[in-house]
């Protein structure tokens, strides 16, 4: 067909409705609000690998959908999230990143939370167990038994990953919320513990989703060389997409060549425990986490959406716990040569992203954003997107192909 | 410092700042030139997210020379980066023959694409900040890497990049 002019251009696709996309919902900014409100403050979201706060009185720092979160490992071992909000007047109650609480802050004492604004403490279980001149400001008004930290939903699940969610009614827990995506490397991940080695991000300037597709659509393969060239051949064109319930999504597995590439090496030698050589799967999950096993490394992807049009994306890199110095400068490598910030894959991918959030700004004109690849659920089919969207749907009440009607399932 | 120290120091200090335009120009064959045929480099960075010192890229002189020549064919970011760096400190060691460099380093992106290049080309950001710590062998009186670290503070990246920093 010849360059189209707007109307056609803008015309409706010649497929089904759940094979494409309007751009307005990566650009809206009521519909990014109400993501925030409809599907991140409801779901299972992963934060942080438990070997980030390996001992008693750890802690790391997170937020979703812009509520700030604690996470701390306390004396009896168990991982806790709360809100990081002090009760007294508002105060995000740690400032770092991660740390511990077994020193003491400049306004408190070891083994606590201490509000640096008018030392409030808390201890790792979130009670609060001091409030400065309590009597006498407050008599049996306000008492530190009835002041302690907003708890929220917290599990240590698959290879020990720390999920949140801030709805206390999630009906689910993150077994259920999985339902069964993880199967395909929980025994790889779960024989022995695993520890990150790898953590960097990045703030593009792109909507969640648009990471989130790239991770579950392969069609891409075409703008990576190194997987053109350790991939693209029948085994790999026979890799099926799973769909399981919750939008979640699996690429199966196939033998990567990595030696087809100049100066790479097969990662036979470290494979992770009952997986098989060079094997790579991924898990995609709702709303926008990933989990990637290739062979000898695993990565995890972790998005918080920041606006319509922003998303910071946390990527950590993990092994195995005993992996002697060697192993582990091995697996690094392995990690790193291919999606670290230097790596040969990963910088293609955020090229890609930036390249449709700045050719999709909010106030752009409409684009039709096609998924409406069908190849039999194989490699370049592109399932997991509409499975992804169909989802999506559900939970906003939103058609993804016409974001101002409300959600009705496709015709089959 | 005695005379030889300091001529060494000053080789040392004229090969760090001639690789940096080196780098800087992409002339990634002639930056090699410079390092030994063993020499190492690695990106390195700590983090305080994770308690780890982390290695987010290595490779010898032979690895690096393959994946530089390998860049056509991959998809990069055709944004130029620009190093500023000032050399802190050069430490001979006692035999003359070798010698360690720390400096400091901060690195430009001199936008080209972007995110919009109709708006971003020709806009500089800060791509990132760090050290080299460098080590160097004497030759012919002119100083050769045999080593180099790329010490990150750095650890949003962004894009990333797949150049030599
Ligand atoms: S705001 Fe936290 S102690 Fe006052
Ligand atoms: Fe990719």
């Amino acid at each position: 067909m010849p360059a189209r002019n707007h109307k056609q251009w803008i015309a409706t696709p010649p497929l089904k409705s759940d094979e494409w996309v309007d751009s307005r919902i990566y650009t809206d900014p009521d519909i990014f609000e109400e993501e925030l409100e409809k599907i991140f403050k409801k779901t299972w979201i992963p934060l942080c690998h438990e070997s980030e706060l390996s001992e008693p009185f750890d802690f790391r720092t997170f937020t979703i959908a812009r509520e700030p979160i604690i996470v701390t490992r306390a004396p009896d071992n168990k991982v806790r999230a709360f809100l990081n909000v002090c009760p007294h007047r508002g105060n995000m109650i740690e400032r770092r990143p991660s740390g511990s609480f077994l020193e003491g802050e400049p306004s408190g004492t070891p083994k606590n939370m201490t509000c640096m604004f008018h030392a409030w403490q808390f201890d790792m279980k979130g009670n609060c167990v001091h409030i400065s001149r309590e009597k006498e400001g407050y008599q049996d008004r306000i008492r530190k038994e009835d002041q302690g930290l907003r708890r929220l939903r917290c599990e240590v699940q698959f290879g020990g990953f720390v999920w949140v969610c801030l709805d206390d009614n999630m009906s689910q827990s993150v077994e259920d919320w999985a339902a069964g995506c993880f199967d395909c490397i929980r025994e790889a991940i779960e024989t022995e513990p695993l520890e990150v080695f790898h953590y960097h991000k990045a703030i593009i300037n792109c909507n969640y989703k648009l990471w989130h597709d790239t991770n579950s659509e392969f069609y891409h393969d075409y703008m990576h060389y190194h997987n053109r060239i350790t991939g693209f051949n029948d085994e790999y064109f026979a890799r099926k997409n799973v769909v399981f319930d919750n939008g979640h999504v699996n690429v199966n597995t196939f033998e990567v060549k990595y030696d087809e590439y100049e100066g790479f090496e097969s990662r036979a030698e470290l494979s992770f425990p009952t997986f098989p050589p060079n094997q790579w799967y991924m898990i995609d999950m709702f709303p926008g986490m990933n989990f990637n096993l290739r062979g000898s490394a695993l990565r995890a992807d972790t998005v918080t959406p920041l606006a319509a049009d922003k998303v910071m994306i946390e990527f950590r890199g993990l092994g195995l716990k005993s992996d002697t110095p060697e192993e582990r400068m091995i697996r690094v490598n392995h990690h790193n040569s291919i999606w670290g910030p230097f790596g040969r894959n990963l910088h293609e991918d955020l090229i890609g992203v930036t390249g449709q959030g700045s050719a999709m700004q909010t106030g752009s004109d409409v684009r039709r954003i096609l998924h409406g690849r069908r190849e039999d659920n194989l490699i370049h089919d592109e399932v997991g997107m509409r499975h992804f969207y169909k989802e999506w749907g559900k939970w906003m009440n939103r058609m993804p192909s016409d974001p101002m009607k409300k959600y009705m399932a496709a015709a089959e | 410092m005695s005379a030889n120290a300091t001529k060494i120091a000053d080789a040392v200090k004229d090969t760090i700042y001639r690789s940096c335009l080196l780098l800087d120009d992409e002339k990634w064959g002639d930056f090699l030139e410079l390092c030994e045929e063993d020499f190492q480099y690695a990106i390195k960075a700590y983090s305080p997210e994770i308690k780890y010192d982390m290695t987010y890229f290595r490779g010898d002189r032979k690895e690096l020379k393959t994946m530089l020549d390998m860049l056509p064919k991959h998809n990069t970011d055709h944004s130029p980066l620009k190093r500023h760096v000032t050399v802190y400190t050069v430490d001979v060691d006692e035999d003359g023959k070798t010698a360690t460099a720390v400096t400091s380093l901060v690195v430009y992106q001199n936008m080209l694409d972007g995110i919009n290049s109709h708006v971003d080309a020709g806009e500089n950001h800060l791509f990132l900040i760090g050290k080299y710590i460098d080590k160097f062998r004497m030759e012919n009186g002119r100083a050769k890497f045999f080593e180099r670290e790329v010490r990150l503070d750095t650890r949003r990246l962004d894009k990333g990049t797949h150049w030599v920093i």
